[in-house]
């Protein structure tokens, strides 16, 4: 595919949806209306941890006037899961953690709805729960799935359930012993991460009503319709073809929107109520308490350098804490596998991901989020290698990356990459240099780091893409697609690409909400890598569509196909000049019988085993970043001056809106390194609201920053292009965490970098540094 | 407790009955059925609620319906006039501070609330009106520079 | 009225109570000697939370930002300044009057919360809402104000250096009203600094902050304020350490007030900050503060 620059591609071009948002019109599954007969669900989660339980009052409750139907664990005992179903659609007996449903009601009101579950009384009895990695590894551990053996999709993991190990990935090159023992310099350390919020400004919901006996629909805004349809369907024991899920605008996601959580309960209770509507909508607090976590990290990171600067080796265990459940977090793990030994050609590697299974809420990854928490380890240790031979980071970052033609990985050699301009174009934008340590004004020192990042693109069994375009007189070009713009610009990218191959003005275009309904039962379309697979099906429909339209033109004029094109919205002859809008075309047609309607296809599978859970690597997309911090060196106070971030997108098809992403990703990697952290007591969360987890506001935004947008044409994207979203603040954290070492001296391999930390660490050092005098 | 109120709301006078404690917020979506102020966590925190009371930002989730008696409110859907978009609006599309679009009904009060008191605000200013508004996707910079492109385009 | 009822609360879950607007104070505490329990509604930036989250169950809300006077906001060079218990905090950071006399006020109102937030907020909602954390109590004990307290049994005044009782707890009766709050009159040469160390930099999870005041008197400077905040049950002032500034303080001097300052705090651990640490934070904060109160007074042209 040759990469052109003309037209709107490459062009800014901002969201075709904005003015709806921008304007208030409802959009979101919050904004739609029902009418009168709209049902409330309220759901009853537990609030402790691992316990066993018993329910008092339940059948009062259900008699209670304006309940329409209330489900239990007992009347609904169904598992859950894409690949393991290790979750339980309502609890039965045992709590798992805090935040698991016990029970689920609808009815005429909300208060209705509360006032039921008041009146159902949990009694508790308290079992030993485990909640952090060590203690669930520990040897007399009570097993969090002791029957994990099971359950559906066992056979797809590779666990040990006795000692809560719910999956583990590994991967070996070369001799990681050998090299080490040879190597000039060692250095082993241990980084942590904390676990966050994905916390969308929408909280999750939607709404839910039964088609007559089987069927239901549901209005919902998430990320994976197709993923939670089958998820949903197979829960309830229903046949997908029954079940329409259609969705809306999606107030944020970062990938809680991706997997299943209580949509599960809203079709379950719709389901045992005639025909009505029923809405559920969570309270931030209930988002806070019972939607996803991102799992919290420990990596035990060993490399090896020889005397010529050379990474010989690297030894790194990633342990997460999945909490209960690990099906959610699946996919991730290759990925980490993948990314783990960082962006370098080390030719030596042994590299291991543990999921760890836990008494707390179920993990999610958050968009690019794990990799980042690997680079978070990896891109600190080599700069601590750096210090530790002397060399400046810079140059051993720039002896070691990865290059393409490197084979790293069985079956895949490393395409071309905008790493290394990355880097350098990041240490540019904010001065950083090699020799300059610190500056110090008063008590404040101010210091810069840089940071690489390598994020694998996989192609999985389930990124297929199908895309249907139709052009009629009444809505012009209307657009199927079967991905959802989550607000990284999807639906603008899928109007210029049209609107670039068929040569129509943009205004013709409508791109429809992702709807199940025009799909088979068994379509399981992506939720990420969306552009690349989505780019490949609309290329196909496109020139399927243009054709169509040449060729009827070419009946009608009685030319050859080959004299045509259509340019500026009009097909025209080159032969004979003869021009005629699009438009005239689609209202009139030949003028006799009815206006011509064309409607066009384009598929996109992957050539990729179904059965295997592992998708196939494709490509990594790479980034770096470059933070200037300030700290003041009494009290910790962290400000994080500048930052810059660079992505090579190999195209950039709308690169405003790429930056917009980069940015996105600048403000977000802040946050998630300065600020936040989920905390529990007993298993139970206590940041629960935006008081106690803080996200990062205005106040916090860097004062600068800069993105920068690297373009190493990916030969198999669509226009050379690579998704990006997904992978935007992978490094950003590292360079911040480099950038306080060189303002204070001190390194922080705990996140978040908190004041507090900060502080220890310099009250420690200046304690070795008395001794030492 | 029921009280008949009425207040403008977008330039136009209704007359509601509302509870002691429904919020302002509750009321202007389901009882008015406009979409424009968001839920997003009933706290103060979020600013996706965000209407102009008499002129000044509030958080409409922390506003009781009744206290809204004879009050002038304004909602996002009041920016736009005759189907013409406020060129903050305008700006919003053009310089990307729209991603999910969640928080946009807020950010554009906090900067109509902004610009009716100061014309041409820094970009410091900006930020410090924005600080009640939260953008989980992160697009502030955006947002500033959409608010400041708008407001250098009035006269 | 068309109810489009489309849309569940969302909004939330504010347990049913009555909202009363009175006219009068009188009415007003007609209620307050109800048996039903009744809270005074001021911004509700506070309040509602509290009834959302169910620590506060009260049966009447009575909305006292209409009551007579309770907007009202008067400046007098000799007399000092008046402010109404429902003036909201965004006249602070507004006000001419405030910015031009009483500087700390506005250097801290600005910094506090957002406009939304303060917008609402009213100072005596503020003031009654006893966070060791209150951000509007540093200023305000610097400025040695005073609380005007109605109730059906009378009138009374309340230091603001005797209000706060420790651990949310307030000098004030449950059927007491906070009507305005007084500020005494400040010389021109009066320089005020507000440091606070938070972890959001907006202002969230404070670890602690300090205000300090003083004016200068030729070449003394005198009328040395302390306030403290997020290292202790309430916020408090440090009269023995203000005592040690008293003149033109040496180095020693201020060393020896910092001393003082943590001899006389009791901080507590949060998730996010220790109590040793919430020390340390404080004393560097501190320490700026005076220096700067010092370099800025002793810079003025006398
Ligand atoms: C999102 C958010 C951010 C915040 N950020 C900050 C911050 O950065 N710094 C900070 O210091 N604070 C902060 N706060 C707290 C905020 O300042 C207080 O909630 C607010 O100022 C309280 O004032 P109010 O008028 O809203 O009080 P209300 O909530 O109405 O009342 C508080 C208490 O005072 C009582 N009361 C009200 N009026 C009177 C009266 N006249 N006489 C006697 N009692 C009365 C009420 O009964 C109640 O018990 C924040 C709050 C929110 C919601
Ligand atoms: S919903 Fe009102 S501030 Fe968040
Ligand atoms: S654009 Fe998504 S929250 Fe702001």
């Amino acid at each position: 595919m040759v990469m052109r620059k003309t037209h709107v591609i490459g062009k800014p071009f901002p969201l075709v949806e904005a003015q709806k948002k921008l304007t208030g019109v409802s959009c979101y599954a919050g904004d739609e209306r029902f009418g009168p007969e709209l049902l409330h669900a309220r759901i009853l989660f537990s609030e402790r941890g691992h316990a066993r339980f018993r329910l008092r009052g339940v059948e009062a409750a259900r008699k209670q006037e304006g309940v329409a139907a209330l489900l239990t664990g007992r009347d609904l005992h169904t598992r859950l899961g894409a690949v393991i179903e290790d979750r339980e659609l309502l609890a039965v007996d045992e709590v798992k953690y805090a935040g698991q449903p016990l029970a689920v009601v609808a009815a005429e009101s909300t208060e209705a709805a509360m006032q039921a579950l008041a009146m159902i009384q949990i009694e508790y009895e308290r079992l030993p729960g485990v909640y952090d990695i060590e203690s669930a590894l520990a040897p007399n551990a009570p097993p969090v799935h002791p029957h994990m053996a099971s359950y559906r999709g066992f056979d797809q993991v590779q666990a040990e359930p006795e000692r809560n190990l719910a999956h583990q990935v590994a991967f070996q090159r070369g001799d990681v012993e050998k090299a080490l023992a040879s190597a000039a310099f060692v250095l082993d350390h241990t980084y942590t991460a904390a676990p966050l919020q994905h916390a969308p400004m929408e909280t999750h919901g939607g709404v839910a009503q039964r088609q007559g006996k089987g069927g239901l629909i549901m209005w919902m805004h998430t990320q994976a319709p197709f993923l939670q349809r089958e998820v949903i369907a197979r829960a309830l024991h229903m046949d997908p073809k029954d079940l329409r899920i259609i969705t809306q605008c999606v107030g944020g996601s970062f990938g809680s929107k991706v997997f299943v959580s209580v949509e599960g309960l809203l079709a379950a209770i719709a389901r045992e109520v005639d025909n009505r509507p029923v809405r559920l909508h969570l309270t931030r607090e209930e988002e806070f308490r019972a939607v996803f976590m991102t799992p919290a990290m420990r990596a035990r990171v060993t490399m090896g350098l020889d005397d010529q600067g050379h990474i010989v080796a690297i030894r790194a265990i990633y342990d997460w804490n999945v909490g209960a459940s690990v099906d959610a977090f699946l996919m991730e793990m290759q990925r980490i596998a993948l990314a783990g030994a960082g962006p370098y050609a080390i030719p030596n590697a042994d590299i291991q991901v543990n999921a760890i299974y836990t008494h707390l809420l179920p993990a999610a990854p958050m968009r690019g989020l794990s990799i980042a928490q690997v680079h978070w380890a990896v891109e600190q240790h080599v700069d601590e290698l750096a210090e530790m031979a002397g060399v400046s980071p810079l140059a051993l970052r720039q002896r070691n990356l990865v290059k393409g033609g490197d084979q790293l990985f069985p079956n895949f050699v490393m395409h071309a990459n905008g790493l290394e301009s990355c880097v350098l174009e990041t240490a540019r934008a904010i001065d950083w240099q090699p020799d300059h340590q610190r500056e110090a004004s008063g008590a404040v020192a101010s210091g810069k780091g840089l940071a690489m990042g390598w994020s694998p693109i996989l192609v999985s069994p389930h990124c297929k893409s199908r895309a249907i375009i139709q052009c009629d007189g009444e809505n012009l070009c209307t657009v199927i697609v079967d991905g959802v713009d989550v607000g990284q610009g999807y639906y603008a990218f899928i109007t210029q690409l049209i609107s670039f191959e068929l040569n129509f003005p943009i205004e013709w275009i409508t791109v429809q909400p992702t709807d199940t309904g025009n799909y088979d039962s068994d379509w399981r379309a992506i939720y990420n890598n969306l552009l690349w697979s989505t780019g490949r099906a609309l290329l196909q429909a496109t020139a399927e569509l243009k054709r169509q339209i040449l060729s009827y033109v070419s009946e009608m004029w009685e030319e050859p196909m080959t004299n045509l094109d259509i340019v500026e919205g009009e097909v025209i002859s080159y032969a004979t000049k003869r021009r005629l809008s699009v438009l005239t075309l689609l209202q009139e047609g030949t003028g006799e019988g009815a206006p011509p309607v064309f409607r066009a296809a384009g598929v996109y599978e992957p050539e990729v085993k179904a059965e295997s859970l592992d998708g196939a690597l494709q490509s990594f997309a790479t980034t770096g970043y470059a933070a200037e911090v300030a700290v003041n060196l009494e009290t910790g106070d962290l400000t994080v001056l500048q930052l810059a971030g660079a992505a090579d997108v190999g195209h950039a098809i709308n690169p405003e809106g790429v930056k917009a992403q980069l940015k996105g990703g600048i403000i977000q990697g802040v946050s998630q390194t300065l600020l936040e952290e989920m905390r529990f007591k007993d298993g139970a969360p206590v940041t629960i609201d935006f008081m106690s987890y803080p996200i990062a506001t205005t106040a916090d935004m860097p004062q600068q920053i800069h993105p920068i947008v690297v373009e190493i044409p990916q030969s198999t994207g669509p226009y050379g292009a690579r998704d990006l979203s997904n992978h935007v603040l992978v490094g950003a954290s590292a360079a911040i965490g480099n950038a306080v070492y060189r303002a204070t001296g001190v390194r922080i391999r705990e996140l978040p970098i908190t004041p507090q930390r900060i502080y220890d660490a310099l009250q420690t050092q200046a304690k070795t540094v008395e001794g030492n005098c | 407790m029921k009280h008949d109120i009425t207040f403008t709301i977008n330039g136009e006078s209704v007359h509601l009955t509302v509870l002691s404690h429904q919020t302002l917020l509750e009321v202007i979506r389901n009882d008015l059925g406009l979409t424009g102020p968001k839920y997003g966590c009933s706290t103060g925190e979020c600013g996706a609620c965000s209407v102009l009371l008499d002129g000044e930002v509030v958080n409409s989730c922390l506003v009781l319906a009744p206290e809204a008696d004879g009050a002038e409110i304004m909602t996002v859907e009041g920016l736009s006039e005759d189907d013409e978009l406020h060129p903050l609006q305008k700006s919003f599309i053009d310089h990307h501070g729209v991603q999910c679009g969640y928080c946009a009904p807020g950010m554009l009060i906090s900067a109509k609330a902004l610009l009716s008191r100061t014309s041409r605000p820094h970009e410091e200013e900006i930020r410090e009106a924005l600080v009640g508004n939260l953008c989980r996707c992160g697009a502030y910079a955006d947002i500033i520079k959409s608010i400041q492109v708008a407001s250098r385009a009035r006269r | 009225m068309t109810r489009h009822a489309f849309i569940s609360m969302e909004t939330v879950f504010l347990k049913s109570f009555q909202y009363i607007r009175p006219e009068s104070l009188e009415e007003a505490g007609r209620f307050l000697a109800g048996d039903a329990p009744v809270k005074l509604l001021g911004g509700g930036n506070t309040l509602l939370l509290r009834i959302q989250s169910g620590e506060e169950e009260p049966a009447i809300l009575l909305d006292v930002k209409h009551l007579p006077g309770f907007k009202d906001v008067r400046y007098h060079h000799n007399q000092g300044l008046k402010l109404g218990a429902a003036v909201n905090l965004q006249h602070l950071v507004m006000g001419l009057e405030i910015r031009r006399h009483y500087a700390l006020l506005h250097q801290t109102a600005q910094k506090l919360a957002s406009p939304q937030v303060r917008n609402r907020a009213t100072i005596g909602g503020t003031l009654a809402w006893a966070s060791p954390v209150s951000e509007l109590a540093a200023p305000m004990l610097c400025y040695d104000a005073v609380c005007h307290v109605w109730s059906s049994r009378g009138l009374r005044e309340i230091p603001l250096s005797e209000f706060y009782l420790g651990d949310f707890q307030t000098a004030l009766a449950g059927d007491e009203i906070i009507t305005h709050v007084h500020l005494p009159a400040f010389p021109n040469r009066t320089y005020g600094v507000y440091r606070r160390q938070t972890v959001r930099h907006d202002g969230r999870r404070m670890i602690a902050a300090a205000a300090v005041l003083a004016y200068r008197r030729q070449q003394a400077l005198t009328h040395w304020r302390i306030a403290v905040l997020g290292v202790d049950d309430r916020p408090k002032r440090i009269p023995e350490a203000e005592a040690a500034l008293e003149g033109a303080p040496t180095e020693e001097e201020v060393d020896r007030a910092l001393h003082i300052v943590q001899e006389q705090i009791h901080p507590v651990d949060a998730d996010y900050a220790r109590a040793d640490y919430r020390r340390a934070s404080l004393n560097v904060l501190l320490r700026q503060a005076i220096l700067d109160v010092i370099q800025q007074l002793q810079s003025m042209r006398s």
